[in-house]
């Protein structure tokens, strides 16, 4: 059985402490996945875990830990109020947990944290049924233009979150005006929603490519635009939608945190041990094979990308009609 | 009469329950809202109950006082271990537990004693070093975290 | 033919030494971890998946020591079920109505027999409807919308009544009950958080686990209590050690019935397991429950939803693997186990990975057949458990209950949840309310929300989408056959029972 050496260190310590009371315990290094197992957040520190002990970044191993609750929120507080210098520990979080706290879902503020780094991205894609007479993202601006209510739209978030919120970005860049007779219906996964469109429940979806990419390659659906700035390596056919002249992206990158209070020291041990791990071959793999794109921000400018990010949802958002 | 108090109990809860679905506000891009439903429960819920309070059925045979008070006494240790188990630490906390809850079962005091003993730290192993299931051998009362 | 001959590629790869090794070990880990309450497939899996990381096994041996596991799970899950009266999983939760009534009898070694039996007959139902017809059940799936989900919901519930107890007010009450909870928590589709009384713990929902390890475990030690305990029966007689061969063989059409409605139930991605193991028990009460002895030890009543559970679970892989929808929570582990391994299901992963697919499926069955063969030499052990006096069994019991919550959650909330659950349980138990409908409720009522409100929102309001498909138009049918059926046998008992006095005059 698994017999982790930093696990009995841990309990010599604690025994030694039994008598003198004195002598700390050494404690391993801990990424809190807010979620159920199985899942990006999970994927973000199973992977990450797996590999910092592979590369001997960290001592010992990772220990990985679910705490679900409120799409990240319950980690959050419980980060913010009980282990904000717990420089061992770190939270794997993503696009979508920034737009909670952009639109106040989370109990405590951004600047509660300190972001780390980013390691990679999912790309968002707008996709119809591969029998569906919309054939670009022209003509499905044109079919929302002339009846918002016309096509029902769908995606993995709810009503306001990110998948959502990127297709109505692509909306009102087209000139919709009433944004909030787009009919969308949330559904528990990316797959789950392109398969209602197979069956002909619903007529969009709006989602990150990496969990459908095998509907695309089977051909069972029909993606209009990649949400990105360069067409996808994997899927170099389907066309950005800045390049069908609608600017807007729409990645849900994966990154980590951790608490507010550790020092700039332990801060930038962390990113630099982040950024070692993201240039290995093993990240690159594990990130290309479940659909994500590579992508390295760290340390100040990540911080700085972060709380950008927050303020445009923020405002997208109000924009937008989801916040007031 | 422990079934009218039954229903009246429900009664209540879904009343309250349904009053507080109105407060819910239909947001952004959600046609039905999260307010319908929960309406849609609570309506049934309270006729059932109702109709229990009219028409209860069946009876209750409560056990006697003293039986009561052990079981209070249950309760109180399954409360206890709650908020025992983080200050004192997985082991200890547990082995209270154990012992506590064998002695209200009518275990021989040192036998129950013996029992949490023994199964108060295998069950530490066995979650922790053989798992992977991290439990705190001793809690924050003993550590400065 | 081409299928069957991947089948058997897939069960040549399977039969290496080193994976039977793998199989027999998967199998015991796994039917011991499920037969802790509180640890079911989904923790099981989930803690065992870093395992075979660390021992860096192929993706095939991988898979084989993770199905062992989950089916042990499954198994230990009806152990405790059986035994005690705790189910130690949700989809266990039926096997407590009838086969903690057989225990009590004496009859615990037939009850675990035809619980292994039953699961095997369910699973070899799944894996020959799997080779048949999976690309056509797939493709048949997919036109399930939600109108016809939220259909299929409402025969669940409306059929609920029928289960257990004997007013079927405290039934429905109680499947009400569970549906109020289920809508605790942030809702998914408005981000609104509600009845959650500001507590961050509570924006997660309430933890089926939870709410079922807290009615149930903690909730008998309450009963226990009532009991003198100095004149105490010396624990449950135990008539034989060993099963009899006669009354297995006399459950077999009702293994068959629950296989057939269990994998049914399975193929609809949303309905899984438990679904499967209620509709396969509700269905055999229906047609066999002559002598009104479901509910008091039955055998049908352990061998209907066992074999409807296990079909569940394969018809479930459909879905799974073909359009990478994962039906439940236990088939959601089993999608996170191929996805740790690289395997990526979807449409293409029939046509690509032949051998993974069928690789899967020969070790779920292979890890059937190890359980029935490693298990029904077991059973007199498992049996002598019983003899275990309960001062030292319940404090273990709860023990391992708190424990398996918390290490999974890591929360002294969930903890005092579950307290609370026991006496809320204990309380209902005293007045003749079934906990099974509540936890039904809780495990059901969030997707049954969900799919009302998206057919609402694919509809734009419009109620009448509800009986637009001739899928949802089928099932308020038998809906209501169902509950016509139901009135027509009670009053038909009810003159029945009327004339029986006149005649014994």
């Amino acid at each position: 059985m698994i017999l982790r050496t930093l696990t009995t260190a841990k309990l010599a310590a604690a025994m030694a402490t039994a008598v003198t009371v004195t002598a700390a315990p050494v404690s391993a290094n801990e990424c809190i996945a807010p979620s159920n197992p199985g899942g990006g957040w999970d994927f973000t520190c199973r992977t990450i875990g797996r590999i910092l002990t592979d590369l001997d970044l960290v001592d010992g191993n990772v220990q990985v830990t679910n705490m679900p609750g409120g799409v990240g929120a319950v980690t959050f507080a419980m980060v913010a109020s009980e282990r904000p210098d717990d420089a061992e520990l770190i939270v794997a979080t993503s696009t979508v947990g920034i737009t909670q706290i952009a639109q106040g879902r989370y109990p405590a503020p951004l600047g509660s944290m300190r972001y780390l780094a980013m390691l990679g991205a999912d790309v968002g894609v707008i996709a119809v049924d591969d029998d569906s007479p919309i054939q670009s993202l022209e003509e499905l601006n044109a079919a929302m233009m002339e009846d918002p209510t016309a096509l029902v739209t769908a995606g993995s978030s709810g009503a306001g979150g990110w998948d959502h919120i990127r297709l109505l970005m692509v909306a009102d860049e087209a000139g919709v005006d009433d944004l909030s007779a787009v009919r969308w219906v949330q559904f528990d996964g990316g797959t789950d929603a392109v398969t209602q469109m197979m069956g002909g429940q619903i007529d969009v979806v709006s989602t990150d490519l990496g969990e459908i990419a095998g509907f695309v390659e089977s051909g069972d659906i029909r993606v209009l635009a990649a949400l990105s700035d360069d067409p996808i390596p994997a899927f170099p056919e389907i066309p950005t939608a800045a390049s069908q002249g609608i600017d807007v992206t729409g990645y849900n990158w994966r990154g980590l945190y951790t608490g507010g209070d550790v020092s700039e020291e332990e801060y930038a041990s962390w990113v630099e041990r982040l950024e070692t791990l993201y240039n290995s071959d093993a990240w690159q793999t594990a990130a290309t094979e479940s659909g994500l794109v590579p992508i390295w921000r760290g340390g100040d400018e990540f911080e700085a990308f972060v709380r950008e990010q927050a303020d445009v949802m923020e405002q997208i958002s109000r924009d937008i009609g989801v916040i007031e | 009469m422990s079934i009218r108090i039954l229903g009246v109990a429900l009664f209540v809860i879904a009343a309250l329950y349904t009053r507080q679905a109105g407060t819910y506000a239909v947001t952004f891009g959600d046609v039905l809202g999260p307010t319908v439903f929960p309406i849609i429960l609570g309506i049934p819920m309270m006729l059932l109950s109702a109709s229990l309070v009219v028409f209860p059925s069946g009876q209750v045979d409560w056990p006697a006082p003293q039986r009561i008070g052990r079981q209070l006494a249950a309760l109180a240790v399954l409360v206890g271990y709650t908020i025992t188990l983080e200050p004192l630490g997985f082991p200890l906390a547990t082995f209270l537990l154990i012992a506590l809850i064998g002695i209200i079962l009518g275990g021989a005091p040192w036998r129950s004693l013996l029992l949490g003993v023994i199964m108060a730290p295998a069950l530490w192993a066995l979650f922790d070093q053989v798992l992977g299931l991290p439990l705190d051998f001793l809690g924050d009362l003993f550590v400065a975290h | 033919m081409e299928i069957l001959s991947l089948l058997g590629q897939g069960f040549v790869v399977a039969l290496s030494p080193l994976n039977i090794a793998l199989l027999l070990m998967g199998c015991f880990v796994g039917t011991l971890l499920g037969a802790l309450p509180g640890l079911g497939p989904v923790n099981g899996v989930a803690v065992l998946i870093p395992l075979t990381f660390a021992f860096g096994f192929n993706p095939t041996s991988s898979m084989i020591l993770l199905s062992a596991v989950y089916f042990g799970c499954m198994y230990g899950g009806r152990i405790s079920s059986i035994l005690l009266n705790i189910p130690g999983d949700e989809p266990a939760i039926m096997t407590t109505l009838d086969g903690y009534p057989m225990a009590v009898q004496g009859q615990a070694a037939n009850a675990l027999a035809i619980s292994g039996v039953a699961s095997f007959i369910g699973a070899t139902t799944a894996v020959i409807g799997l080779s048949l017809f999976a690309p056509i059940l797939a493709r048949a799936a997919i036109h399930f919308g939600p109108a016809d989900y939220f259909a299929l919901y409402i025969l669940a519930f409306a059929t609920i009544g029928g289960i257990a107890g004997v007013d079927p007010r405290k039934t429905l009450l109680s499947a009400l009950i569970g549906l109020l909870l289920a809508t605790v928590g942030l809702d998914p589709i408005s981000g609104v958080p509600r009845y959650t009384f500001d507590s961050f713990h509570l924006y997660d929902g309430i933890e089926p686990i939870v709410a079922l390890v807290g009615l149930f475990a903690i909730s008998e030690i309450l009963m226990l209590l009532e009991k003198s305990l100095k004149n105490r029966p010396k624990a449950i007689p135990v008539s034989s050690w060993l099963p009899q061969w006669g009354t297995i063989w006399r459950t077999r059409w009702a293994m068959l019935r629950g296989s057939g409605v269990g994998f049914v139930a399975g193929v609809l991605p949303g309905a899984g397991a438990s679904l499967g193991s209620f509709m396969s028990y509700v269905a055999e009460k229906q047609t066999s429950n002559k002598k009104g002895t479901f509910g008091k030890g039955d055998p049908r009543g352990v061998a209907a939803p066992e074999a409807g559970n296990n079909a569940a679970s394969g018809g479930a892989l459909i879905p799974m693997l073909s359009l990478g929808v994962p039906g439940s929570g236990t088939t959601a582990v089993l999608l996170a186990m191929l996805i740790s391994l690289n395997v990526q299901p979807g449409p293409l992963l029939f046509e690509r990975q032949p051998d993974l697919v069928w690789g899967l499926v020969a070790s779920l069955y292979m890890a059937n057949i190890t359980l029935l063969f490693l298990n029904l030499p077991m059973i007199g052990i498992f049996t002598r458990l019983m003899m275990t006096p309960t001062w030292a069994l319940m404090p273990i019991v709860a023990a391992v209950t708190f424990v398996g919550v918390y290490g999974i959650s890591n929360s002294v909330f969930d903890l005092k949840m579950m307290v609370f659950f026991g006496l809320v349980g204990y309380l209902l138990r005293k007045m003749d309310v079934s906990l099974v409908p509540l936890v039904l409720g809780l495990l059901l009522g969030g997707d049954m929300e969900r799919n009302l409100r998206r057919a609402m929102s694919i509809s734009d309001g419009d109620w009448s989408i509800l009986i637009a498909s001739p899928i949802s138009v089928g099932l308020y049918i038998v809906t209501v056959a169902f509950l016509m059926l139901s009135v027509w046998l009670a009053v038909r008992d009810h003159r029945q029972a009327k004339s029986a006095p006149l005649t014994e005059e």
